[in-house]
């Protein structure tokens, strides 16, 4: 049961990439036009793939509530800040949060950003893309200590940076597939060109974030993350107490 | 401020339905807005969804959406035109580009762009028409059915989230007082101050987790198997609105499969009524669409008919 | 039969080396309502824990000892059916409420139970009109008032139709009226549905003649049981400060009576009968260089009137606000034609109901807000005025507490010259200059937050509600601290709904209503003539001795009536 779980979240990913490569053939069947719903179907099935891999992970009541603190610090810290405008901590907020808990609290975390600030801010149909994209984003952070075990500040400083540019493109595929006809590379590449500039502003302060603040971020949630564990121990009574019968445990 | 685009309760018919009844219509929409392709039927869903957005009193809200996506739209009107060489009505001639090949800019592509940016519009505000009628709590409690777990953590984020913005606003002014300045320094130096009440704003509400964690824990929560409060109550006026969205849908497909709701753009703009059919559906697929907006306006106007829906 | 029973109970936090519980041996009858008093850190909250079924399920560490429910071991009952009979509110009503609406918050509980739709129905229905509630049924959590929030958390309990209820300080996160309208709450729960009470309070005030009985704790250990009246009798010659002040009167002076009152009603009753009033030597007794000394004002306006036009010409105000107008972009006025001046050496308390502009006046103050119209002056250099704000948690981030304090000194480029040393030893800090600020206690990380503010040598100090929370022993450390700082020449104003703060520390009090000034003088003119901000032994005094506030006050002048002649009996 528990081998089961393990296998559960990579599985869930796996099915995601099968659908995105099945749905050149099913395209077909769809007059040629449906690449936009399409798209939209296929994250829509890859997030309540992904939240049902939450749902059956065993999680104690200080990580749900730490998750949804971390998601919330995240959904927060989108609210544009006077004099900053386009430059948001969330992703690197995300990416942390997932590299200390792990990939499911990761997704979590993210996706949770997402929706959560677009009750605030407005939802559309960014919503589930940036539910997506964020909840990628943490899920491979917590992939990252598993996969190089001796990630440090360097290499996740240029995972922020890949991110920053992965999460631009990863929202233009929904302006691509969904108002682009036809899809071809030149479409593609013009669409990503229009977005490169504030792709890389993301990008770059990401990895100014993670530069400055990652290490002792990271610090502050891994101290925070071994009081997530009880421990739980008996303690002995003073000698007046210990002469009773059946005090002690 | 950061609360402009929040569900308000107006006592509106329209938030009055079931999240379930909603969320389909919306749903419908939606799916609609991305199959269809024939101008007329685009135009016609806007139309259903703009109307249905007055009647919640949105009008407002929705100009917003509509000056936010104002920027996509010319984005996406100005791309197909300049990547697209499948159009043969040729109306201008540009340079030669090394990337993108000779510049010509076609009748047809200008057509697709447009309807494209109509469908952009359609979508977005079928997502504003979703802000103004969906009390995000419906939508958790439907949630809450199928993944309580990810359902609470949303929920407790939304609540979080207003009082985080709060403690946000005042470890900012503490921050002030302590003679950091916000607005002075470059772009590097500005970084990290505002880091720093992310980091304040990190270590306090990790403390307050737990406080939550413990709250939770001494309501039962995570003791056994959990039950499922239902709130929301099912009326005709749910069965009246989810029927017309399914009949809405399958005559949509019936449209695509044959062909009445298509639009050829490419390499010449095809017709835009090439058949009776086209028509027929078109009014039906609206009038059925408009359901939700007919009972609004009837449940405003006629006290009886509050009773009986 | 005794529906909690503790056997020998000790109880370590995890990694802390000395017990926050030791040899609790407790006995709770059913239906009694229990009020449990201590300082911060007497181990009160752990025991409202232990009983709750959190400690150590939640918190894991040592555990020794057994506690009984019922006659069962609660460490081998069913964490559900535990959940069922014990329910417990806590301090702040923001960390305890998850879901977003007040229906589903109620709900929440029964969910996590288990029960039936039909059921659960039902009992959200029935708690939702016995708190009137129905109104906030449906809106969202966030958006409702402190007492009302709490007063949700109250109701999400209740639902669960526990037979104990456990309050951890449930009031010290609300204002007076709110507070008021909850412990009645409790009040009721307990006489009408006979439900056990457990309560921990800070402000004795309110709650210490509803008490059946008092536990009296420190160290982590159980010092001393009995019913209101002998607790106060035993507490008061051994300088226990936990006692409310009008049977503090009766206690300390003299232990002769037989009859110590708990609320100011029977203190009213008490106080003509036995203790005598003494005439002031001085009738006009108004000493403008000495603040603290009570003075007596029922006499004229006209006096008080010349008082303050002299204390403007002789002492230069830190700030003057003139005619100042501000208004929310929402369009409320929160401040309406405000005029105020702060003068070096002052400690003015800012009272008013909540919404009546007391955090906007004193952001106004700060400079935080830009008035729309009207003149703030401020007098002196950047970092001229410290600001403290209700959470010190917004404070600390640093490493270490001495890294704080630098981090407010460089950002004003100023060089430490001594000053950080000087503050920390004068806050009690210096022991903990290189711990954590994170690690220390909720007292101790205010004085770090006041300390962090204070190294710029301000010349004025603005504190917003500095008091909530804090037990007796932590508001005269605090006291003790703004006489320093006045005394060093800097002006404090602090916004507080502490009535008993204010009557004792300082020296002039304003009222403040609907965005104006409404009462502006010194402290016993302004809270002398006020019914409802008025300190307990005020409310007792009315009408017998006039200009009497505080404990000291009255203690000088009101003499006891010799033991020999009372003849009231309880």
């Amino acid at each position: 049961m528990l081998a089961c779980r393990k296998i559960l979240f990579p599985l869930a990913l796996m099915l995601i990439l099968g659908l995105l490569l099945a749905s050149i053939k099913i395209n077909a069947l769809l007059w040629g036009q449906g690449w936009g719903l399409l798209a939209s179907v296929i994250i829509i099935i890859a997030l309540a793939l992904l939240y049902w891999g939450f749902e059956q992970g065993r999680v104690s009541t200080r990580e749900v509530a730490v998750i949804a603190m971390l998601g919330t610090i995240a959904a927060v810290s989108r609210v544009p800040f006077a004099g900053l405008p386009n430059i948001q901590p969330a992703t690197f907020m995300v990416i942390i949060a997932g590299f200390v808990f792990g990939p499911r609290a990761g997704f979590m975390v993210g996706s949770t950003a997402a929706l959560v600030s677009n009750f605030f801010l407005g939802q559309g149909p960014w919503t589930p893309w940036q539910m997506f994209a964020w909840g990628l984003a943490g899920t491979t952070a917590g992939m990252m200590p598993f996969i190089f075990p001796r990630t440090g500040a360097r290499v996740m400083t240029a995972f922020c940076f890949l991110w920053g540019y992965l999460f631009g493109w990863i929202m233009n595929l929904w302006t691509w597939t969904g108002f682009i006809y036809p899809l071809n590379w030149q479409s593609f590449m013009a669409t990503y060109a229009a977005s490169f500039g504030l792709d890389t502003l993301h990008a770059l302060s990401n990895a100014a974030f993670y530069l400055i603040f990652g290490p002792s971020f990271v610090k502050i949630l891994q101290r925070y993350r071994r009081k997530l564990a009880v421990t739980l121990l008996p303690a002995e009574i003073r000698e007046k107490a210990s002469s009773m019968t059946g005090m002690l445990f | 401020m950061f609360e402009q685009f929040f569900y308000q309760e107006k006592g509106l018919f329209l938030q009055s339905l079931h999240p379930a009844a909603v969320l389909t219509y919306l749903g419908v929409l939606l799916v609609l807005a991305l199959i269809f392709t024939n101008p007329l039927y685009l135009l016609g869903l806007l139309l259903v969804v703009v109307l249905t957005i007055s009647a919640a009193r949105g009008l407002a809200t929705w100009e917003t959406y509509f000056r936010l996506s104002l920027g996509m739209m010319l984005l996406v009107i100005l791309i197909n035109p300049l990547v697209v060489h499948a159009g043969e009505t040729i109306i201008w001639r540009g340079p030669r580009l090394p990337v993108f090949g000779p510049l010509t800019v076609s009748l047809e592509a200008i057509a697709y762009g447009a309807a494209m940016s109509v469908r952009l519009l359609t979508i977005i505000s079928v997502f504003c028409l979703y802000n103004l009628i969906v009390h995000p709590d419906k939508v958790l409690s439907l949630l809450a059915r199928l993944a309580s777990r990810s359902a609470l953590v949303l929920s407790l984020a939304t609540r979080m989230f207003p009082a985080m913005m709060r403690q946000l606003e005042n470890i900012r002014e503490v921050q002030v007082m302590r003679g950091v300045n916000f607005n002075a320094g470059s772009l590097k130096e500005r970084l990290p101050k505002y880091a720093g009440l992310i980091n304040i704003l990190l270590l306090s509400s990790l403390e307050d987790s737990l406080e939550i964690a413990e709250a939770m824990q001494a309501r039962a929560f995570g003791s056994g198997r959990r039950t499922c409060y239902q709130r929301d109550a099912w009326r005709p006026r749910d069965s009246l609105c989810l029927g017309g969205s399914l009949l809405a849908l399958a005559l949509a497909v019936y449209g695509q499969v044959k062909g009445f709701s298509t639009f050829a753009f490419y390499p010449q703009l095809g017709y835009l009524i090439n058949s009776p059919g086209t028509i027929i559906i078109l009014i039906i697929t609206l009038l059925a669409l408009s359901i939700p907006v007919v009972l609004s306006w009837g449940w405003q106007h006629w006290p009886y008919f509050k009773a009986r829906i | 039969m005794a529906l909690f029973q503790s056997e020998n109970l000790i109880y370590y936090y995890p990694e802390r080396e000395s017990p926050a519980l030791k040899d609790i041996n407790l006995c709770i009858a059913e239906g009694e309502f229990l009020l449990v008093i201590g300082g911060s850190g007497s181990g009160k909250s752990t025991l409202a824990r232990v009983l709750a079924g959190l400690v150590p399920d939640f918190y894991g560490g040592r555990f020794g000892g057994r506690v009984y429910y019922a006659g069962q071991d609660i460490r081998e009952m069913d964490r559900r059916q535990l959940a069922r009979e014990v329910g417990i509110v806590f301090q702040d009503p923001e960390k305890q409420l998850v879901m977003t609406s007040a229906e589903a918050e109620i709900a929440f509980g029964l969910e996590n139970l288990g029960l039936p739709p039909a059921e659960m129905s039902r009992r959200v229905a029935e708690v939702l009109n016995f708190l009137d509630l129905t109104e906030v049924k449906q809106k969202f959590t966030a958006h409702l008032s402190g007492g009302q929030k709490q007063k949700l958390a109250l109701a999400a309990v209740l639902a669960m139709q526990p037979r104990v209820l456990v309050c951890d300080e449930p009031t010290s996160q609300l204002d007076p009226v709110a507070a008021e309208e909850f412990l009645n709450l409790v009040k009721r729960l307990n006489e009408e549905l006979g439900l056990t009470i457990i309560l921990i309070e800070q402000r004795l005030e309110r709650c210490f003649h509803l008490a059946d009985r008092v536990v009296y704790m420190d160290g982590g250990q159980i010092i001393y049981e009995g019913t209101p009246a002998q607790f106060a009798r035993w507490a008061a010659p051994r300088e226990i400060p936990f006692i409310p002040p009008v049977t503090r009167l009766f206690a300390s002076s003299g232990n002769g009576f037989s009859a110590i009152p708990v609320t100011v009603k029977e203190g009213r009753r008490l106080l003509r009968s036995n203790f005598n009033c003494r005439e002031l030597p001085d009738p006009t007794p108004i000493r403008h260089d000495n603040p603290g000394v009570p003075v007596l004002l029922s006499s004229s306006r006209a006096a008080s009137g010349k008082q303050r036009a002299v204390k403007g010409s002789t002492r230069e105000p830190v700030l003057s606000l003139s005619k100042v107008w501000f208004a929310y972009p929402d369009g409320k006025e929160a401040l309406q034609d405000v005029s105020v001046q702060v003068a070096a050496g002052e400690r003015v308390a800012v009272l008013g109901a909540n919404g009546a502009g007391k955090s906007t006046l004193l952001k106004t103050m700060a400079g935080l807000l830009k008035p729309g119209r009207g003149r703030v002056l401020v007098q002196g250099r950047d970092g001229g005025i410290a600001y403290l704000s209700q959470n010190p948690n917004d404070y600390l981030f640093q490493d270490t507490v001495e890294e704080e304090l630098l981090f407010t000194l460089n950002n004003f480029g100023l060089a430490d010259d001594g000053v950080v040393d000087e503050l920390l030893a004068q806050l009690g800090l210096a022991s903990c200059r290189r711990v954590n600020p994170r690690d220390l206690s909720g007292g101790e990380r205010q004085r770090v937050a006041l300390a962090s503010i204070l190294v710029t040598r301000p010349r004025l100090l603005l504190l917003d509600e500095p008091t909530r929370g804090m037990d007796y022993r932590l508001k005269e450390e605090l006291g003790a601290i703004l006489t320093a700082q006045n005394q060093r020449g800097a002006g404090v104003l602090l916004v507080t709904h502490d009535v008993e703060f204010a009557a004792a520390y300082a020296t002039r009090v304003l009222i403040l209503a609907a965005g104006r000034v409404v009462a502006d003088g010194p402290k016993h003119q302004v809270l002398g003539q006020s019914l409802f901000y008025a300190t307990q032994i005020g409310k007792m005094c009315r009408g017998y001795v006039d200009g009497v506030l505080t404990l000291p006050e009255a203690l000088d002048r009101l003499t006891p009536v010799q033991p020999a002649r009372q003849a009231v009996s309880v």
